[in-house]
């Protein structure tokens, strides 16, 4: 069983090392230039610097802040429309093919739109998070409640369970699960969302500095940020992961089986 | 005359709208039965036997017919008629505990825990309180299903093949069971199963239903004494009449498609 573990995880590591057995292999033989590829060391030193100036925690809180406030809107509307359209076949109809079109453009093409609408501050990096996050949120909440078997509606019809009972009940506990993979989804969504807007367009932020230091031609704060914003998302990731099996503690026992 | 049956259906009949195509589902249904009987319904799958019993819980309307529960037009469920489905139907999220207690309203919560205690203990699960449907076998899940069924103290129990997905051992255990309930609760119970053995077994009487449309072609009174008994030949008697009916009614079946196949 250990045993099983251990080489689990290092199959795992096998392609990370080779990443950076090729990195130091192109670095140490000099034939790539620095301004293209800094050494490990060099980044590592300046990820040390950034910390100790203060300025990656600056620049980190300022997008979290973004993606806190994008989030919450992308959960309170992307939950509150799903369950609506779940329960009402006919908000549904009404709702769904619009959504459906909306989904298919990709969140870079909004930028410029709602750059020009809400300016380069915060309000239009809430915006494009919002404009992220939500479809997934909603989506999945739909799928979740509209596909309640409708076995489970009648146990609730046969004990006479009022509308708002049998919504509590059968309804959201059903689609629960489905919920929190939309919810995880969202956020990966948001913090991908606020690097774009950034970069793009911003005077602050994780991906303003990205995009600021290739100005500057620094690939080494480039790299670092890079690393920080994939750390980042996992941590959140597996945070929500954690959480969330608070929530659905039956589908601990089914995996287990 | 409605007053001294529990149960009362006359010529009840439905029909199903299947694509746009209307379909004859049960045909003149007229079944009275009494205050702590037990009922079996036996016939094909797909003979409306299903749709008889939740017309008469009220979980499917019906038009044309009188259908009445203790002398009172059936229009909807009520808390004196428990079901117990096919497949258990116990809520996943729910633990078991929960699920028993899905149809308590309004009761204090010792007194809701002592009930499902009570039922728990009675179907043989006590120590699974905190356990998951996904936790439990078929055979317990039924169990449970049953516990839920009988928590709310009904007076009348339909129940549709419950056992159909049980291995033969399981079953014989549950049917057992059921029995011993029934004696001890008083439950009027009516239950709708394909397995003739368990139908001449259970039943007080045996209501015999042909298919498409559903029509009842026999009601027959069970001796107590011989159907307890499987390996009888009063049992047997019983299990050929009961064959000769399906016998003969697929023969029929069999010469109608030929026909229409030759059309």
């Amino acid at each position: 069983m250990k045993v099983e573990k251990v080489k689990q995880i290092a199959m795992g590591m096998i392609i990370p090392a080779l990443i950076v057995l090729l990195w130091l292999g192109a670095t140490f033989s000099g034939s790539v230039p620095e301004s293209i590829l800094p050494g490990i060391p060099k980044v590592g030193k300046s990820f040390i610097n950034m910390i100790k100036a203060g300025q990656l925690g600056n620049d980190l809180f300022v997008s979290l802040m973004r993606v806190i406030k994008g989030y919450l809107v992308s959960v309170l509307l992307g939950v509150t429309l799903g369950t609506l359209m779940g329960m009402s076949p006919n908000l549904k109809r009404m709702f769904l093919p619009v959504i459906t079109v909306i989904r298919q453009i990709p969140i870079i093409a909004w930028i410029p739109l709602i750059i020009l609408w809400a300016g380069i501050g915060a309000a239009s990096k809430v915006i494009i998070i919002v404009i992220a996050a939500v479809f997934p949120i909603l989506v999945n909440t739909l799928s979740g409640i509209s596909e309640t078997s409708e076995r489970y509606v009648e146990v609730a019809k046969l004990y006479r369970l009022s509308k708002w009972q049998t919504f509590i009940k059968v309804y959201l506990p059903h689609a629960l699960p489905q919920i929190l993979v939309g919810l995880k989804l969202g956020l990966g969504v948001s913090w991908m969302a606020v690097v774009a807007a950034e970069l793009i367009a911003s005077t602050s932020g994780i991906g303003y500095r990205m995009s600021d230091a290739r100005s500057l031609m620094q690939s080494d704060v480039v790299i670092v940020c890079m690393i920080v914003i994939g750390a980042l998302g996992i941590i959140m990731d597996k945070g929500l992961s954690v959480i969330f099996s608070l929530f659905t503690p039956w589908q601990k026992v089914e995996a287990k089986k | 005359m409605s007053k001294e049956f529990i149960i009362n259906v006359e010529h009840l009949n439905k029909t199903f709208n299947v694509n746009k195509k209307e379909m004859e589902v049960l045909h003149d249904i007229t079944l009275q039965i009494k205050k702590g009987e037990f009922i079996t319904i036996v016939g094909h799958s797909g003979c409306g036997k299903s749709t008889l019993l939740k017309i008469m819980c009220g979980l499917v309307e019906y038009e044309d017919g009188i259908v009445e529960r203790n002398g009172h037009k059936v229009d909807g469920p009520g808390p004196n008629c428990g079901m117990v489905f096919q497949e258990h139907r116990l809520l996943p999220w729910l633990k078991i505990k929960d699920n028993v207690a899905f149809g308590l309203k309004g009761m204090p919560k010792e007194e809701k825990d002592s009930v499902v205690k009570r039922h728990l203990e009675m179907v043989g699960l006590d120590g699974f309180e905190n356990s998951y449907p996904s936790q439990l076998s078929g055979g317990m899940s039924q169990r449970a299903a049953i516990a839920r069924g009988l928590a709310n103290n009904p007076t009348i129990l339909l129940l549709d093949e419950p056992f159909g997905a049980l291995d033969a051992l399981t079953k014989i255990q549950m049917q057992n069971e059921i029995l011993r309930i029934q004696k001890n609760e008083k439950t009027t119970m009516v239950m709708v199963t394909h397995d003739i053995e368990e139908a001449i077994y259970l039943g007080d009487r045996i209501v015999v239903m042909s298919a498409r449309p559903g029509e009842i072609k026999d009601i027959i009174q069970v001796d107590p004494y011989v159907s307890k008994k499987r390996n009888s030949a009063g049992f047997a008697a019983y299990k050929k009449r009961i064959y000769d009916y399906f016998f003969e009614d697929t023969e029929q079946k069999y010469q109608q498609d030929i026909n229409e196949l030759a059309i």
